[in-house]
């Protein structure tokens, strides 16, 4: 059972940024290639968005999204408060062009960001002003 | 317990009638595992609905630790 303060906490979060990924480590230092992956694709789209680092509270983020979204890894993508998915489904959907759509943005003419390198740090990635942190 | 592949495909086909599936080991560790899946209960169905879809035909199978990462291509 998902802890009911931390469960209200994300749903607020989801709710107040129409970009919203949660992923492991933060846009600058991804701590995992997935959740670099989705970073790259969402650079290339040029939109901001909030990033929270779930690896201080791994497990009970996990429960969280389990209950909301019935899904357990890490990265995910919300827009206008959806999960739209994971790195698999964020980067099948940015070469298909449904990304760009769901996000409300012009498809970029760059090379996909499979081959792009780590993140620049004029990066669009915003904050949110937010930490959760493991109870 | 190595993950029998051919169950995970009949327990998606069984799950979704109609479905064709067909699981990979991708390395050959076991570790990863690529379900391949196209059924006519994804039609109208958002990618991650989809996804979902396939996920909880085999959960009973994440729950008991035989598969922990199962990649999933939907074939449209």
């Amino acid at each position: 059972m998902a802890d009911q303060e931390l469960t209200d906490r994300v749903r607020e979060l989801i709710a107040e940024n129409d970009v919203l990924l949660f992923m492991k480590g933060t846009p600058s230092q991804p701590r995992c290639g997935f959740s670099l992956r989705t970073v790259q694709v969402l650079d290339s789209m040029g939109v901001e968005y909030g990033a929270i680092d779930v690896l201080p509270a791994l497990q009970p983020l996990r429960e969280v999204t389990t209950e909301i979204s019935d899904w357990e890894t890490f990265p995910q993508l919300y827009v206008n408060g959806e999960l739209l998915g994971g790195c698999d489904i964020v980067e099948e959907m940015f070469e298909n062009g449904e990304l760009a759509e769901a996000l409300g943005v012009e498809q970029p003419a760059e090379p996909a960001p499979a081959e792009a390198q780590a993140p620049a740090s004029d990066e669009p990635y915003k904050s949110p002003p937010m930490t959760i942190e493991g109870s | 317990m190595a993950a029998d592949l051919e169950e995970l495909a009949g327990m998606i086909e069984a799950a979704l009638p109609g479905a064709s599936a067909t699981v990979i080991d991708e390395t050959g560790t076991g570790d990863h595992l690529r379900a391949e899946v196209s059924a006519p209960q994804f039609e109208g169905r958002s990618r991650i609905d989809q996804h979902r879809m396939v996920k909880a035909a085999v959960r009973e199978r994440f729950d008991d630790g035989t598969i922990h990462a199962l990649t999933i291509k939907i074939l449209d």
